[in-house]
């Protein structure tokens, strides 16, 4: 993967620790180039088979649905009775004959470990794979008294040679191809060994860790789960390197989140498949081991070391987490069980990896959450790359909804900003919440883009043409951080619901359903072909339908944190759409981002559930609807549809939108054209890279494009059998990435459906129904 | 019960470890065993409970069997054979059941690691060992280890199988 944005002296300049703390935008930025520029081949290829695994994996799991709800079932009730988990696990563990400690801090772990060790006159530390001891920062202080400590996972091995922090929450050193590790273990072993093949340098890292193993004083590794009635500790693993550290050293410390505890072993059962599942994308991992130490099988002594007795000591790490869980927000946050799906199933965390997208230790979607939890409010900054794209809540294995913390963290550091004048005028001209006014005015500017749409619309064309010039331009990109390189958005002449307001209104006798249809901001004051594609589609299938006026629904000001204006959006959306449905009509939106407001995030911001609920249950995307009219009214898709009058012909590349995969309304798009007679070529990326506001800024032009590759590189690939496609995208911003990376047109499908209708179809249909409610 | 053996097997060799199926009688052990350990000079043996003391008799023939073994042999054995305490159907696993003195190592140090299962300790998922009717409930009482091919890292760049536990899992089936 070619870039060619980076100069090379900003790669010189930054190693992974350098940019590793992002409090700063600056250093952010600096650890997105040196990411693009030398991370992003491995972490793209190894994150990319992870997801297609993950994808696999749980498909194959029966009942992979009601296995994440047991879970999380189990993490809430785990979370709420934390402080009597506790007690019994401390009791189990010294009834056993075992040590254990609470640490409220870092420090305080550190200092117990270091003692348990100095006490056993410990020389040689072996560690299995644990980020809660990255967390603590424990090898340091280990060394610093002296000790030697091996890290035995390999990825850790790697990781303490180049001394880097890791990257990914399984797999720390994802970021490492195969030839830089050869590069690396030449360059710091100063070895004439072939290294040139994974089995020459694991056989080269296996040596020299197996006299570690055998000599180890101390064995240290963390734990995927503790059980407060038995003491057992899950391990999971595919190297051998935590059975031996657990197995063989006299001593064993276990160094454990307080989240990881839960009530009984029992309840270890759905994770077993759902960890490795959601991990690795494997049925199981090589070795998933219960242990409830101190075992009873002797310790291993080379000879010349005396046979010691078994000791075990677990050391349960606070640092933050009871903080966290009284956080009504940021609880959820010690649901998570580290699978990593969130991070493989992120389009930009696989362009970039966790030295990117990620602090000192956590990374990825969850891993703002961590670092906030367990250190500053800013170390989370890099939650910025969260687009909200929303790929990795269904990926969740405990249902953590991992875009709205996100939205949160980024609400507290626009709260902890100060407030800049222009800030201060952009909330009042635009009629967001005095309580976002802190925010950045880039963030007041995406977050209420309607209102600068609005104004545009108004002046169109001349707009237009004041939005085109350079200096305009220089002034957005830099108080509003609008990129220079990206093509705006024209306002349109017409808005969709002037150019709907002349058509006469549609026979009410016996319609086959009756709905509204959504003039969402985007296409209202943006790509108003589509809600006319829509609406006379509709229409001339038989719906009754009327066009709302455009209001925001808050989905954009909640990508940008400003979460009371988002709140105060999404409820006066919810009661003018209250109007219709309480006339009986369905909800149809055009943009898939809006349409996931009322399908998903509005749940956080509406205040009555019920409000919410009937909101979430008909709101529609209109092929999606269309699909529904068509299983309701018994005739087949080609009865309705002539392949003959497509204007592109029939050979067509399908982009569905991140959010419309989300809610489940996707594949009813590719399914409707497949049963017409396309030739569909659907897209796999999990994100177009644009997301919504996310490509337009300045800050993240660079990475949005290099996302963006994958799509375009799956339509080139789409063409190689000879001839075009006719490009399709279902949401506002993918379809200008898309035509920013193909320089060609984008249809919304629904124009397509628009353009091939048969005339007359819709009379003689069934009588009015109810259609089935929306997915979740 | 075949389906679930089909199963196991199945998916046994999907996570790279061999499987042969094989009559539960000490001369077929003894014999296969023998063939799938010919280049060996250092064989632990961890009988366990779970085997039947006719078969442990027949292992006790093997060529190059080290009885009572250091901890220094072991670190040094070729081959580990072990007896499971259960298998798993869905995800092909054999599970080990750790405490008596070398059934950690004979399943963790050994570039070879042999396995005996009887096909009546077969399971259909690694959650029924959680259960307290699956296997008397003795898989919520003991030390447990699920074993699910040889060990393997993707850390090195490619898929390497053989780190720092067993290279190679030959499981035989006793029917």
């Amino acid at each position: 993967m070619t870039m060619g944005t980076v100069s090379p002296q900003a790669v010189q300049a930054d190693s992974p620790r350098a940019v590793a703390n992002k409090s700063d935008r600056e250093r952010l930025l600096r650890a997105i180039q040196m990411a693009l520029s030398i991370e992003s081949p491995a972490v793209r290829r190894n994150t990319q088979t992870f997801n297609r695994n993950r994808y696999r994996a749980t498909g194959l799991l029966p009942d992979y649905e009601a296995l994440k709800d047991h879970a999380r079932q189990i993490k809430e009730h785990s979370i709420r009775d934390l402080s009597q988990l506790i007690a019994q696990l401390e009791k189990t563990v010294r009834e056993r004959g075992g040590h254990v400690v609470l640490a409220a801090g870092a420090e305080e772990a550190c200092r117990y470990v270091r003692d348990v060790c100095v006490r056993h006159g410990a020389k040689l530390v072996v560690k299995g794979k644990s980020i809660t001891t990255e967390e603590i920062r424990l090898n340091d202080v280990l060394e610093a008294a002296g000790m030697e400590v091996a890290e035995t996972d390999l990825a850790e091995f790697i990781l303490q040679v180049a001394d880097e922090q890791p990257s990914h929450v399984i797999a720390p050193a994802i970021h490492y191809s195969r030839e830089r590790i050869t590069e690396l273990f030449k360059r710091k072993f100063q070895t004439d060994l072939r290294l040139d093949t994974g089995e020459e340098l694991t056989k080269f890292a296996r040596e020299i860790l197996r006299k570690k193993f055998l000599h180890a004083d101390i064995g240290i590794t963390g734990a995927n789960l503790v059980a407060a009635d038995t003491g057992t500790l899950m391990l999971v693993e595919s190297e051998g390197n935590i059975r031996m550290t657990s197995l063989l050293p006299p001593v064993h410390i276990a160094v454990v989140g307080v989240e990881k505890i839960i009530g009984r072993r029992q309840d270890m059962a759905p994770f077993v498949e759902l960890l490795a599942a959601s991990g690795t994308g494997q049925p199981l991992t090589s070795y998933t081991t219960f242990l409830s130490p101190p075992v009873d099988d002797p310790p291993f002594a080379m000879p010349g070391k005396p046979r010691k007795p078994r000791e075990f000591y677990l050391v349960l790490i606070d640092n933050g987490r009871l903080r966290m869980r009284d956080d009504p927000v940021f609880r959820e946050t010690l649901y998570c069980i580290r699978c990593s799906a969130c991070l493989n199933s992120c389009a930009n965390f696989q362009t970039v990896g966790g030295h990117a997208f990620g602090g000192e230790t956590y990374s990825g979607g969850i891993g703002g959450s961590w670092e906030a939890g367990t250190g500053k409010l800013e170390n989370a900054r890099f939650s910025e790359l969260c687009t909200g794209c929303s790929r990795c809540v269904n990926q969740c294995p405990v249902r953590i909804d991992i875009p709205w913390l996100n939205e949160n963290l980024r609400h507290r550091l626009n709260g902890a900003a100060e407030t800049f004048l222009a800030s201060g005028i952009l909330t009042t001209i635009t009629g967001a919440s005095e309580k976002d006014q802190s925010a950045p005015a880039s963030k007041l500017f995406f977050g209420n883009y309607h209102w600068f749409a609005e104004w545009g619309t108004r002046f169109a064309p001349l707009s237009n043409a004041v939005a085109g010039w350079k200096r305009v331009r220089g002034v957005m990109e830099r108080w509003l951080g609008v990129d220079c390189r990206r093509s705006l958005p024209a306002f349109p002449e017409q808005t969709l619901v002037s150019a709907t307001n002349v058509e006469p209104l549609p026979h009410t006798e016996q319609p086959l359903a009756r709905a509204v249809l959504f003039a969402d901001v985007f296409t209202n004051y943006g790509l108003v072909q589509r809600g006319l594609a829509a609406f006379h589609l509709l229409r001339k299938l038989g719906v009754d339908l009327v066009v709302s006026e455009s209001v925001p629904e808050g989905r954009a000001a909640l990508s940008q944190g400003l979460l009371q204006t988002s709140a105060v959006y999404a409820q006066r959306a919810a009661s003018l759409l209250d109007h219709y449905l309480d006339e009986g009509r369905d909800v149809v939106v055009v943009e898939p981002s809006s349409l996931a407001m009322f399908r998903r995030d509005a749940r956080h911001l509406l205040e009555n559930q019920g409000q919410f609920e009937r909101l979430r249950s008909r709101s529609f995307e209109p092929v999606e609807y269309v699909a529904n009219l068509i299983q309701k009214s018994a005739r087949s898709p080609q009865e309705l549809f002539d392949l003959g009058r497509s204007p592109v012909g029939k050979r067509v590349f399908y982009h569905s939108h991140c959010q419309q995969k989300t809610i489940g309304c996707a594949a009813a798009t590719d399914t409707l054209l497949r049963s017409i007679g396309f030739d569909v070529v659907t897209s796999s990326v999990e994100c177009c890279g644009m997301a919504g506001s996310f490509g337009y800024k300045k800050d993240f032009y660079e990475l949005s494009m290099a996302v963006g590759e994958d799509l375009f590189q799956q339509v080139r690939k789409a063409e190689e059998d000879g001839g075009r496609r006719a490009l399709l995208a279902s949401g506002t911003s993918c379809t200008e990435q898309l035509h920013a990376g193909m320089n060609r047109e984008v249809l919304h499908p629904v124009e397509l459906l628009a353009a091939i209708v048969r005339p007359r179809v819709g009379i003689g249909w069934a009588k009015t129904g109810t259609l089935p409610a929306a997915h979740e | 019960m075949p389906a679930l053996i089909d199963a196991f097997e199945a998916n046994a060799r999907g996570a790279a470890a061999t499987v042969v199926r094989m009559a539960a009688s000490p001369a077929v052990a003894l014999a296969l065993v023998l063939g799938a350990v010919r280049d060996s000079r250092a064989i632990v043996l961890d009988p366990g409970e779970f085997l039947s003391p006719e078969v442990t008799e027949a292992l006790g023939y093997l060529p190059g069997l080290v009885r009572q073994p250091s901890d220094e042999a072991l670190s040094t054995a070729d081959v580990g054979i072990s007896s499971a305490f259960a298998g798993i159907a869905s995800t092909g696993s054999v599970c080990i059941a750790m405490g008596p003195p070398l059934a950690a190592a004979a399943s963790l140090l050994v570039p070879l690691h042999i396995v005996l299962l009887y096909a009546d300790r077969i399971v259909e998922r690694p959650r029924d060992l959680f259960n307290p009717t699956c296997l008397d409930g003795e898989g919520l009482r003991r030390n447990l280890v699920l074993i699910t091919g040889p060990s393997a890292t993707a850390d090195m760049g490619p898929l390497v199988r053989g780190v720092h536990g067993p290279h190679r899992l030959q499981i035989f089936l006793l029917e």
